[in-house]
């Protein structure tokens, strides 16, 4: 039988009531994310030219890219957040940002039916742009 | 006598997962329990046929939460063994780094579930305070907290500079300093104690009997590990596994906190091994799509893991396998359970900690 009185975790007991917390007061005090964590795709439209490596390599298929439309979509809800994208991408045109994701509500859901956290960018037509740019 | 069926689970305060346990008392005494399992089935080993190979490392690392990245390193390895790929050093090195933090990620996460399990919640917040730090190596060295997504067949994903790696290690010291203190609570604590000393003993003879594997083995005395197979440098490595003899909930918390030791020591040992300096190679480029079919085996924090892996030279698989150690473990949980008091049942549930998601895939 082990002895009652033998309490290892007492003293720590009793100091803790007189120390610090552990724990942060989340809103008021936050942690700020470490250099490299996985957050959130950021996205650049100018340098894009929409070779659709990013869709096809995603493993979650959150990605949707249209070269004639020349139209660049994320999922944000449907993104792991894996970085696959951002080391095929060949123009550097995505990056990896510490931001956590945001948090989305149902009331979100936009006019076509896109799901809440759906981003998406339309590009300039490079076929109708070039020669109304020569003309001037 | 008369006869009681009590259902315990699948919501339980002690479950951190979904199990059933139909026990069939006498009296106060468990006579007999059948496990029900399929709770949380996802199905994940049939998606084989619908991810690519290449993308299926991350499905993998996500049929667990707390040895993630175990799956991810196998799953890589069985792929690796098919095409003949060679991985450089400095990916091995950084691969069973992070598979040993893993291993003392997941044991504390434990320790914590454990005490807070036979009631001694001030103890679980402590572990799980240090299991934080933990977390926040991986997530400055990974990128995740959780799921690291950091293998890659043929390598990993990032480097860790050398000052970083030093650094883990200086913290780790500090942690293994802060840990021995709450280890004097779990080993000398007398409500510790009485609960958990004596209580569901397995035997060496039982336990090899019913094929236990991982601590719960090597807390009855079985010499048995298969990082003593020498594979994935540990052979390069100082190590003997950690045994108790006792067999009992006690012997197998206190394995565990050793290893957490061990693993602090190994890292060490790692991180003077590796190959240093910046800019050397992480992972190879792989070409071709795998063809034949292999198994490899790891220690995970639970146990001896077997994937199993057959291709057919295209880019989907034919067949892909987990054998994990819960599922292993599971015999000798009934095993235990039958014939104990009702009021141990959580304790012994426990302290084969079940990981139910690896169970099911």
């Amino acid at each position: 039988m082990a002895n009652p009185f033998r309490l290892p975790m007492a003293p720590r007991t009793i100091r803790n009531l007189f120390s610090k917390p552990s724990t942060r007061r989340y809103p008021y005090e936050i942690r700020p994310r470490f250099e490299g964590a996985r957050g959130t795709i950021k996205f650049d439209v100018e340098t894009c030219n929409y070779c659709m490596l990013c869709a096809r390599r995603c493993p979650a298929a959150a990605i949707t890219v249209s070269r004639e439309e020349r139209y660049w979509a994320i999922e944000h809800l449907t993104c792991i957040g894996c970085n696959v994208c951002v080391e095929v991408c060949n123009k550097n045109s995505l990056s990896m940002s510490t931001d956590s994701k945001s948090v989305h509500t149902h009331a979100e859901v936009g006019p076509q039916g896109q799901r809440p956290g759906h981003e998406e960018w339309h590009g300039p037509d490079p076929v109708i742009a070039a020669p109304a740019a020569a003309k001037v | 006598m008369k006869r009681t069926i009590i259902p315990f689970g699948p919501q339980h305060p002690v479950l951190p997962e979904p199990i059933v346990l139909d026990l069939l008392l006498e009296d106060e005494k468990v006579v007999d329990a059948i496990p029900t399992i399929g709770y949380i089935h996802r199905g994940l080993e049939a998606m084989v046929d619908r991810v690519e190979f290449t993308e299926m490392g991350f499905v993998v690392e996500r049929i667990c939460g707390i040895c993630s990245f175990m799956h991810g390193m196998g799953y890589c390895l069985a792929i690796e063994s098919i095409m003949n790929v060679e991985v450089p050093d400095r990916a091995r090195w950084l691969r069973i780094i992070w598979a040993e933090i893993s291993r003392i990620q997941s044991h504390l996460l434990w320790l914590g579930l454990g005490a807070d399990a036979f009631g001694f919640e001030n103890l679980f917040m402590h572990c799980w305070r240090m299991r934080e730090e933990i977390l926040d190596i991986f997530e400055k060295t990974t990128g995740g907290r959780i799921i690291h997504s950091v293998n890659r067949i043929g390598g990993v994903r990032r480097d860790v500079s050398d000052s970083e790696l030093i650094a883990i290690v200086a913290k780790l010291d500090e942690l293994g300093k802060a840990f021995d203190k709450t280890a004097k609570v779990f080993a000398s604590d007398a409500s510790i104690r009485h609960r958990l000393s004596g209580v569901g003993v397995l035997s060496m003879a039982n336990a090899r009997a019913v094929d236990a594997v991982g601590p719960m083995a090597r807390a009855s005395g079985v010499r048995m590990d298969t990082r003593l197979t020498g594979q994935n440098l540990y052979d390069q490595l100082e190590f003997e596994p950690v045994l108790e003899t006792a067999g009992d909930c006690l012997a197998r918390v206190v394995v565990r906190m050793r290893e957490v030791r061990q693993s602090i020591d190994l890292v060490h040992q790692m991180v003077a091994k590796m190959p240093k300096g910046d800019g050397l190679p992480i992972e190879t480029k792989v070409r071709g799509m795998p063809s034949g079919e292999t198994f490899t085996r790891l220690e995970q924090p639970r146990g001896e893991v077997v994937y199993y892996v057959k291709a057919n030279g295209t880019k989907y698989l034919e067949r892909f396998r987990a054998r994990t150690p819960t599922f292993a473990n599971i015999p000798a949980m009934i095993k235990l359970v039958k014939g104990c008091d009702l009021a141990d049942v959580p304790n012994i549930i426990l302290t084969i900690d079940p990981c139910i998601s690896c169970t099911e895939r």
